[in-house]
């Protein structure tokens, strides 16, 4: 598997599917752009399957199994073919590597399970598989950033270290840590919708936990938590730009961040 | 114990509003998360522990039948009787009529919380016996006319001036200062001294029972289970069929979990083992000992995809660490069992067309499977619930109906593209000065409580496909 | 009632259940090996035993013989309540003890009302714990353990066992020899309660004093070995 990532710079490099999310299609597409930027600039070939939507979590996290089922078919049939798949997303990337296998059965399982080893968040296959380098160019210049572990990412996926790591390689960037950083913001998918009040008790404590940092970016890899986080601080009035990690990665700093106007 | 789960919402609500409560509750999710760890990593091993026990309480389920038999067998040559009860109705009446045989009026009773779950306090009292609970926590929201707002601290969301409010308003003592909690344990500990001395019946819990020797464990820090169980003249122990285990060093293996995972102590005060009543010669314990095992729906669990449930050691580590417990308490699950194992427990031991909003009271962020010492799978079983909701049509329609819509829409690519790629740049163009929208149509749920973050623009589909397009 | 219940429940149990039989279940139960025990906090079992006693909130004590102890309760009992007298279980080894050397009055027996501090002799203690165990019965009545203001409890070197595991082959071997007593007590600190506030409280319902004495042939720098690497929390 690794052997095409041993070839130096130049030499065609691996095929890589990039499943975009749905929140970033209709809501943040630079999340897309900035991920098939910087796994171009790393030596991959990048695809974009036009055939893809949602990963389905709504459906299944809500407990509608049925309705969740033929979308998962349809997410591996379509990423099948990639030599890896990548996504800007933990949980996203986590329904698709821990999830899809309970789901499903039989020859399907099968089919999940080998995705599943293929399957990666970015800042995991940036970091972890192709030990992504700066190289020559300049370090990104960054304000001060906090970072949000998003719960999926953190616990089904083990991501922690990664995006840190690539913050001091890219932007030579150390994050000023969150108090109770593995505390949930009260996304939770339909959660927030559901138990408005609970949900907003809990991102109002994520960001006073951000705000108390004194970053003036709040970064994370899950645009559903960054959404959730943004929209809070507008609504209190806080001034803390929320973005995605790729975006700083790829010095993608120039546009409104989250939730902000133009 | 009346169950008020239904209300959760209204329950959360209320407690959210509560600005003191609602700050020590932030003040304990501080706090105890930091106090487990610190026991835990103090364990090299702990992993291997969990899978070890794990093991041990798959293996004592899978066989569930030998050892109770076997348990069963031990404790009567142990001199105890032993009774099953099928509900909590069974159990009541069972420990009401030994109380009644023996003509008692005074019950002295330990932490038990399959006591709470048959309501077995409120029985005895409309019999007219006097039921004293003596874990301090227990005897606080007995008092107060309360129930338990956490499975391992049932008073912690009192402070100690209200405990102290509580005591001058209770015991008739005269002027005295109070002012220290020490001084509020030292009052308990007298009132209560002399109702261990007066009470006629002890009732107890157990933390696990023994199929080898017939031995139940207690495991208490105050001491006051030790006391229910050595100083009345009759002992009973009301717990449920799925506490067997097969040694006495699988239970004292649970414990090192328990007490880390519980109270982030090495080791509790007191860890006891009793067999039955006093033996000839011993000039004190019961002389009548009884074991009422009870079922109350655990062999339907046993049968179900929730089988796991069982092997909740009660240890409350979920509690402290779900964001969603420790944002509204205990009260606001209106039953018994609280947080990630109430939320799964409540709906399997009661109804969940009572209970449909616990399951929903989760967002998977997995923090109490991780620190679960049980390693229970607890937001999967969440999942399953939400799944069997789903099915049984217990989730709202429009709930169900727009999740379907978005997954079928979903599974139609061309279709879904289309119809976002007409919304989202119309939602863009609205929405793009201010950033975000204050309120947006179908979405209440959402800002009430921030906003939506516009659109960036067009959808990342119409702008890859366009940019193929012009190379 | 109790009948059917117990017939029904069984059988659904059973209907759940492998149906193995019961050699198969030993022999599974046998391959699952070995619980981990926490790690002492020195090599010295002594040493770790007493570290753990003060972790658990406790006072120690180390005695090289039986006159040594008798001086060492004396000393304690004079120190904090100007007292030669306690109780003790009709326990023949605590009978044998030269109490009049120390000047120490023991009364044999149950606790009374009014009586403040009761002595144990253990049957072993465990380093893993820093626990006590003691058995009820006439050497032992339980009141005695839960009654008194402070309990002193004598342990002897030789009767330590490293963690839960050793316990219980000892305890499963005395058991086996003399019978099940009604009580198997593991004491590990005076009682105590965070009910209120999570605020550490001593003496919630027993003791509020527990002090254990070490006898053994080890020297008094263990104790001050032991204090040095305890930290009570």
């Amino acid at each position: 598997m690794d052997k095409q990532l041993d070839n130096p710079a130049g030499v065609q490099g691996p095929s890589v599917y990039l499943f975009v999310t749905c929140l970033a299609d209709l809501l943040r597409p630079s999340v897309a752009f900035d991920s098939i930027r910087l796994l171009e600039d790393a030596g991959c070939q990048v695809t974009v399957p036009l055939q893809q939507t949602c990963c389905g979590q709504p459906a299944y996290n809500s407990g509608d199994f049925e309705s969740t089922v033929p979308l998962a078919k349809q997410v591996i049939a379509v990423l099948e073919p990639a030599d890896y798949v990548v996504v800007p997303s933990g949980s996203c990337a986590g329904m698709i590597c821990q999830h899809y296998p309970g789901l499903l059965e039989g020859e399907w399982r099968e089919r999940a399970l080998e995705l599943s080893t293929r399957t990666f968040e970015i800042t995991t296959f940036l970091n972890d598989v192709l030990k992504a380098r700066r190289g020559k160019r300049p370090p990104i210049t960054l304000p001060p950033v906090t970072y949000h572990d998003s719960c999926a990412g953190l616990r089904e996926l083990g991501i922690k270290q990664q995006p840190r790591e690539l913050l001091r390689e890219f932007c030579d960037s150390e994050v000023a840590e969150l108090q109770q950083t593995d505390v949930c913001c009260g996304f939770g998918g339909t959660f927030c919708a559901k138990m408005p009040e609970i949900s907003g008790k809990m991102v109002n404590d994520k960001l006073n936990n951000a705000l108390a940092t004194e970053a003036q970016i709040l970064a994370g890899g899950d645009l559903g938590c960054l959404l959730n986080i943004a929209g809070r601080a507008r609504r209190m009035g806080r001034d803390i730009e929320v973005r995605h990690i790729v975006e700083l990665l790829s010095g993608d700093l120039d546009g409104p961040a989250i939730g902000e106007g133009k | 114990m009346q169950q008020h789960s239904e209300n959760f919402l209204d329950n959360a609500s209320e407690a959210l509003g509560n600005k003191s409560q609602a700050e020590f509750r932030d003040l304990m999710a501080l706090f105890t998360p930091l106090v487990r760890d610190a026991a835990v990593q103090g364990f090299e091993g702990f992993d291997q522990l969990r899978s070890h026990v794990k093991r041990i309480r798959q293996h004592s389920l899978d066989n569930l039948d030998h050892y109770l038999d076997t348990y069963e067998q031990h404790a009567l040559e142990n001199g105890n009787q032993v009774h099953f009860a099928r509900t909590g109705d069974e159990m009541n009446s069972i420990v009401l009529d030994i109380c009644q045989q023996h003509q008692a009026t005074r019950i002295a009773k330990g932490k038990s919380m399959v006591t709470e779950e048959t309501g077995l306090n409120d029985f005895l009292q409309r019999a007219d016996l006097e039921v004293k609970e003596t874990d301090l926590g227990e005897y606080i929201i007995q008092q107060a006319g309360e129930t338990p707002s956490h499975i391992v601290g049932p008073a912690l969301h009192k402070t100690a001036g209200e405990v102290r409010e509580l005591f001058l308003d209770k015991h008739e003592l005269g002027e005295r200062d109070l002012s220290e909690p020490a001084d509020l344990v030292s009052e308990a500990r007298s009132v209560l001294r002399r109702h261990f001395l007066e009470a006629q019946v002890g009732i107890i819990g157990a933390n696990a029972l023994i199929a080898e020797n017939g031995y139940s464990m207690l495991v208490t820090n105050e001491g006051n289970g030790d006391l229910c169980a050595n100083l009345p003249p009759v002992l009973i122990i009301c717990t449920s069929v799925e506490r067997i285990l097969p040694r006495a060093e699988d239970a004292t293996a649970m414990l090192r979990l328990l007490v880390r995972s519980a109270t982030g102590q090495p080791q509790t005060c007191y860890t006891s083992f009793y067999s039955g009543p006093r033996r000839e010669g011993d000039l004190d314990g019961p002389v009548e000992t009884h074991i009422v095992l009870l079922d109350n729906r655990r062999t339907d669990i046993l049968a179900s995809d929730y089988r796991e449930m069982l092997q909740c050691i009660r240890c409350g580590a979920c509690l402290n660490h779900c964001p969603i417990y420790t944002s509204v308490g205990g009260h606001a699950y209106g039953w018994v069992y609280q947080g990630p194992m109430g939320s799964i427990l409540t709906p399997l031991l009661t109804s969940l067309e009572q209970s449909a909003a616990l399951p929903n009271a989760c967002t998977s962020c997995g923090r109490c499977e991780e620190v679960c010492p049980s390693l229970i799978p607890l937001p999967e079983l969440l999942r399953d619930l939400r799944h069997q909701e789903m099915e049984q049509k217990l989730t709202p329609s429009r709930w169900r109906f727009g999740l379907k819509m978005h997954a079928w829409l979903a599974r139609h690519p061309r279709l879904y593209q289309f119809f976002t790629g007409l919304g989202i740049p119309l939602l863009h163009l609205v929405g793009r000065r201010r950033g975000s929208f204050r309120r947006l149509p179908m979405a209440s749920g959402w800002t009430s409580q921030r906003d939506f973050p516009s659109p960036q623009g067009k959808t990342f589909m119409q702008q890859y496909k366009a940019g193929r397009k012009a190379q | 009632m109790t009948g059917s219940a117990r017939s029904e429940i069984f059988a659904r149990i059973r209907h759940a259940s492998r149906g193995a039989g019961a050699e198969q279940i030993v022999g599974e139960l046998r391959s699952l090996g070995r619980a981990p025990a926490a790690a002492l906090p020195c090599d010295d079992l002594y040493t770790a035993f007493l570290v753990n006693v003060l972790n658990n909130q406790g006072t120690v004590d180390c005695a090289a013989d039986r006159s040594g102890a008798v001086a060492a309760v004396g000393k304690y009992l004079y120190e904090h309540y100007r007292t030669h007298r306690l109780v003790a279980g009709n326990d023949q080894r605590l009978a044998a003890m030269p109490w009049r050397d120390a000047g120490v009055l023991p009364r044999f027996g149950a606790l009374e009302p009014g009586e403040t501090v009761a002595m144990s002799y253990a049957r072993l203690g465990v380093a893993e714990l820093g626990a006590v165990v003691t058995f009820t019965g006439r050497a032992n009545p339980a009141a005695n353990n839960l009654l008194a203001e402070n309990h002193i409890v004598l342990v002897d070197g030789a009767e330590l066992v490293p963690d839960l595991e050793a316990a219980w082959a000892t305890i499963n071997m005395l058991t086996a020899e003399e019978g099940r007593p009604r009580g198997i007590n593991f004491i590990a600190g005076p009682s105590s309660t965070a009910d209120i506030e999570g605020k550490l409280v001593q003496g919630a319902h027993g003791p509020r004093q527990w002090h254990v004495i070490l006898l053994a042939e080890a020297g008094e720098e263990i104790v001050e070995k032991a204090r040095e690497i305890a930290t009570p929390g």
